[in-house]
């Protein structure tokens, strides 16, 4: 009798999770079928606290849960693992909540012990996990303890604005906590590559199956997931997941085309014309969005005010040099040329795609090269020498090196762009790609007396959704205040006067809670590093994304944005036949 | 002869030592580390960046980052991956092998196509058939093998088109699904084929050994050709009709493995085989011809002896001994894998592996693959000696 009163519970709380997450598609689904995508390289771990490139963690974000998320309709914070969050004490304490009933794909319950536990270990020095920077705010820890069974709770030292983005992984402590009890080696040793895929256990949608090295990693769903949709049918609906391994981009371009890829990317117009003549020809059932949205990465040039040389130094901290060079700028050219015709203008840093936070309006510096030369002029660089070159009262040429990362051909391209145009009015531009390494060295790495070497460098940042995440560019002792860096993680010898505003800024938006308040701070931002070209950005590539028609769930087309992609979430994505 | 052995396999060591040391020190000299990349990420800061360089060892001064490293080879254990965390072996074991399916293959191929035309073409030089041979052998080797590859995926999607079946595979190595019910089927209609063409170069061969003649190469070729492929189509005869039409490629049984793999080499295969057939192919027929304007050729023909005689017993036997000299130069080749077409047409060798450990400067990874090749190459310096000594009477170690 005992015994079926246990099956009996067994069974009821596999049947019914007591608060699941709804996740609302685009179009009712149904159960079955199979994804195929394409990756460019292999995973390098299962190990969330060892995974530090997105091959892996594209990956590992299909079977391991996070607290909350970005919502993919409105990028308001969502909840995930977390059904509802309570924040007390004026911001400086959140209270999450977690799905009771929520299970790993082994049975046992995901509960504040797992939570607790993943968050200490992403904290740990020795760890140093890629996510140890959510658990630190302005060198103080962020605490994190349990309430109760499905309760813990995050105590920051200050307001912290995206408190409510807990995007780390939460591990199955029971799986993860020995390993770690018994050394950080064993813990980081723990789910690598050679790890039986059945021994990986899941709490996302998707378990892992099987994986052969350089060919595929193939997931199926995972039966216990704390999802449904608005009927409240289990998902995900999809059996199957499939990461094909496919290292170079035309052999991508190649499998969708032969309909063994559900979705693609198209990087450049000659790749969308293939795509589009295919699916013309009758012989790929298909769609292709060109230009529907730019990515979040950026191209732009930075200007060394650390410079050894005092004159280079004291003219590159001119904004009137640099307002010149943005009108030397011509991104037409550099959209058409560079990046085939599709992409955009970038003006200011937060990027286009981001719209919580994205305003247009702000100073434009656009293509002009009168108003170049007149700005030059006024810095007295008013004839030309010799061989054509402006200079300056004491016959100093203007003349500085431009260098960006080799193999890159979009900023090779923009480079050589701008060194024609810059060469048309006299300013003796010297182009030359480097290595990417010795590039990154010249940037970061500034000598004793704390000047650097470079002159200009055109470099990209992967920007996100949460600007507040960027604070290593802006403020004024970051590691990556790249055109007027500090040694040490000091702030800089001489700073600008807009510099301590944006800095200013910045801070205030990490810890402002309003978000109608905090747009207004980022807007104001925006128009500072626009007016004041610390940084002059370039173009933004587009996002052109492609996927055959028989995948359902997905975005129409005024929907698709290179932040979420094609589908609102992987768990309502469906083949149709 | 014994002693001329030990020599050299002791020569080897003070030469592992330097070219490994050598190898150390240029990976070091170029700028940057594993962990530079990571420094343009925006979120990382300056701490986690210090405390992981720590972590992995790279703040340690060379000389100690060598000895570490040297103390590990010494005690057969290649040093662990950075980026993955685990023994180097598990990283690049798999894609080696990977890599040598297509290395053998090609190199199989290279030599049953390349010697038969280069003693073809110095037969009948200036020949139509000498000249259309030179023509491809300039092309194959002009176009470059990841292009190849590139105009080869294409190809496979227009043949697919063009058909509506998959006659060629778009890159990889196997599939995830294999469908065993058409390859019973395509069994079940070719093995009648393949059992008599079998038969028929069995008979010819029989034949010509009643007579007391050696098989030609042709009948050769033909009888492993038509007898492989007969004893291939026995398993899934056998074996097929009970298996269900399809099945993840790791169920499937090993010839149905085997047969994916292949099918999935063939294209690659073509494309890694055709630069190095034509070269080799125009070797052969500048030793061919060498060879057969010597004394010992012209006397051979004024004696009387048949031509087939002069050319297969006197010449070609002299002009093959730098190939044989030369096999065991494959040795590391064999591991080297098959260049940037791996890339291109995505096959999970050693090549994008390497490629990805190069990028990210994850050194062990890249020492690793390096030792390998460098122990092989040595090895295959001595066998290729031995073996010069073994087929020329002419040279003698001692």
């Amino acid at each position: 009798m005992k015994k079926l009163l246990i099956l009996g519970m067994l069974a009821l709380s596999g049947l019914a999770l007591a608060q699941p997450k709804v996740f609302k598609g685009t179009e009712p689904g149904r159960q079955g079928g199979a994804y195929r995508i394409t990756a460019i390289s292999d995973p390098r771990t299962w190990n969330p606290f060892v995974a530090r490139e997105t091959s892996s963690t594209d990956i590992i974000a299909l079977f391991l849960p996070t607290l909350t998320g970005y919502s993919p309709y409105t990028q308001a914070p969502e909840g995930n693992l977390a059904k509802s969050w309570e924040v007390r004490n004026n911001g400086l304490t959140v209270i999450f909540r977690l799905r009771e009933g929520a299970r790993w794909s082994d049975g046992q319950a995901i509960d504040a012990d797992d939570v607790i536990f993943s968050a200490t270990v992403h904290a740990d020095q020795r760890v140093n996990s890629n996510s140890r920077s959510s658990f630190i705010l302005d060198g103080q820890p962020i605490r994190w303890t349990k309430v109760d069974q499905y309760t813990v709770r995050a105590d920051f030292p200050k307001p912290y604005a995206p408190a409510l983005i807990q995007g780390w992984y939460i591990v199955p402590e029971h799986i993860f906590g020995p390993a770690y009890r018994a050394g950080v080696q064993q813990l980081q040793a723990l789910w690598n590559l050679d790890t039986p895929p059945a021994q990986v256990v899941s709490g996302g949608p998707f378990k892992l199956d099987s994986y052969v090295k350089g060919e595929r990693v193939v997931l199926v769903r995972n039966p216990n997931y704390w999802g449904v949709d608005e009927r409240n049918n289990p998902v995900a609906y999809l059996e199957r997941y499939t990461v094909q391994i496919v290292p170079d981009l035309n052999a991508q371009l190649a499998r969708f085309l032969a309909g063994e890829a559900d979705t693609f990317s198209a990087a450049n117009a000659d790749q969308v014309a293939q795509v589009l003549e295919r699916i013309r020809g009758n012989r790929l059932r298909a769609e292709i969005f060109p230009n529907a949205d730019v990515t979040l990465g950026t191209n732009f040039i930075v200007f060394n005010w650390n410079h050894k040389d005092p004159f280079k130094e004291n003219l590159f901290r001119q904004v009137k040099f640099r307002r010149a060079m943005a009108h030397l700028m011509d991104k037409k050219s550099m959209i058409e040329v560079a990046l085939g015709g599709l992409g955009q203008p970038q003006w200011s840093p937060i990027s286009i795609p981001n719209k919580a936070f994205f305003t247009d309006d702000v100073v434009k510096y656009e293509f002009s090269p009168q108003k170049a030369v007149q700005l030059l002029a006024e810095l007295g660089f008013r004839s030309k020498n010799r061989d054509g070159w402006l200079v300056n009262s004491q016959g100093r040429v203007l003349e500085f090196n431009l260098v960006t990362n080799q193999g890159n051909n979009v900023r090779e391209r923009i480079a050589q762009i701008f060194r024609d145009e810059a060469r048309k009015i006299g300013v003796k531009v010297e182009y030359r790609p480097i290595d990417f390494n010795e590039l990154v060295r010249q940037l970061t790495s500034p000598a004793a007396d704390g000047t650097r070497e470079f002159d200009a460098i055109l470099i990209g940042l992967t920007g996100g959704i949460e600007p507040a995440f960027s604070r290593n560019v802006w403020e004024l002792n970051g590691s990556l205040h790249m055109w007027n860096l500090g040694a040490g993680g000091k702030n800089p010898a001489k700073v600008e006067a807009f510099e301590v505003l944006i800095d200013t800024l910045m801070k205030r938006g990490a810890t402002t809670l309003d978000q109608a308040q905090r747009r207004q701070i980022y807007v104001q931002f925006q128009k500072v590093v626009a007016e004041n070209l610390p940084i002059i950005y370039t173009v933004a590539p587009a996002y052109n994304p492609a996927r055959l028609t028989r995948l359902g769930g997905m975005f129409p087309k005024e929907q698709i944005n290179s932040i979420t992609g094609q589908a609102p979430y992987i768990e309502t994505v469906f083949a149709k036949e | 002869m014994f002693a001329y052995v030990v020599r050299r396999l002791l020569q080897l060591i003070p030469t592992f030592f330097g070219a490994t040391l050598l190898a150390f020190l240029v990976i070091q000299l170029a700028p940057g580390d594993f962990v530079t990349r990571l420094e343009l990420d925006p979120t990382q800061d300056r701490e986690s960046i210090a405390n992981l360089r720590q972590q992995l060892g790279l703040d340690q001064p060379l000389p100690v980052q060598y000895a570490k490293w040297l103390s590990g080879i010494l005690q057969g254990y290649l040093g662990l991956s950075l980026s993955y965390k685990t023994d180097v072996w598990n990283v690049i074991g798999q894609r080696i092998l990977n890599s040598m399916v297509l290395v053998v293959l090609a190199t199989l191929m290279i030599y049953l196509i390349a010697i038969p035309i280069g003693v073809y073409s110095a037969i009948r030089k200036y020949t139509w058939p000498d000249r259309t041979f030179t023509v491809l052998a300039f092309l194959g080797l002009a176009i470059p093998n990841f292009f190849f590859g590139l105009i080869m995926l294409f190809l496979a999607v227009w043949l697919n088109d063009l058909t509506d079946m998959r006659i060629l595979p778009i890159g990889g190595m196997t599939t995830e699904f294999i469908h065993l019910g058409n390859l019973t089927r395509a069994a079940q209609l070719l093995f009648p084929f393949a059992l008599l063409g079998t038969l028929v170069f069995a008979g010819l061969f029989w034949q010509r050994s009643r007579r007391g003649q050696a098989a030609t190469f042709g009948i050769w070729v033909g009888l492993v050709l038509f007898g492989m492929s007969t004893l291939l189509m026995l398993a899934p005869l056998l074996q097929g009709p009970g298996l269900p039409e399809r099945l993840p490629y790791t169920e499937s049984p090993l010839w149905a493995r085997a047969t994916n793999v292949l099918w999935h080499a063939f294209p690659v295969v073509i494309v890694v085989g055709t630069s190095g057939l034509a070269g080799l192919m125009r070797v052969m027929r500048g030793q061919m011809l060498d060879v057969l304007s010597q004394d010992y050729i012209r006397t051979a023909r004024a004696k009387g002896l048949s031509e087939r005689v002069v050319i297969y017993k006197h010449a070609l036997r002299n002009a093959v001994i730098p190939f044989i000299a030369g096999i065991g130069g494959l040795l590391p080749g064999l591991i080297g894998g098959a260049g940037l077409v791996e890339v291109t047409m995505a096959w999970p060798g050693i090549t994008p592996a390497l490629l990805e450990a190069i990028s990210a400067i994850d050194i062990y990874v890249i020492m690793g693959l390096i030792t390998i090749t460098t122990v092989l190459l040595m090895i295959g310096n001595v066998v290729s000696d031995l073996l010069l000594a073994w087929v020329d009477p002419r040279i003698r170690y001692s």
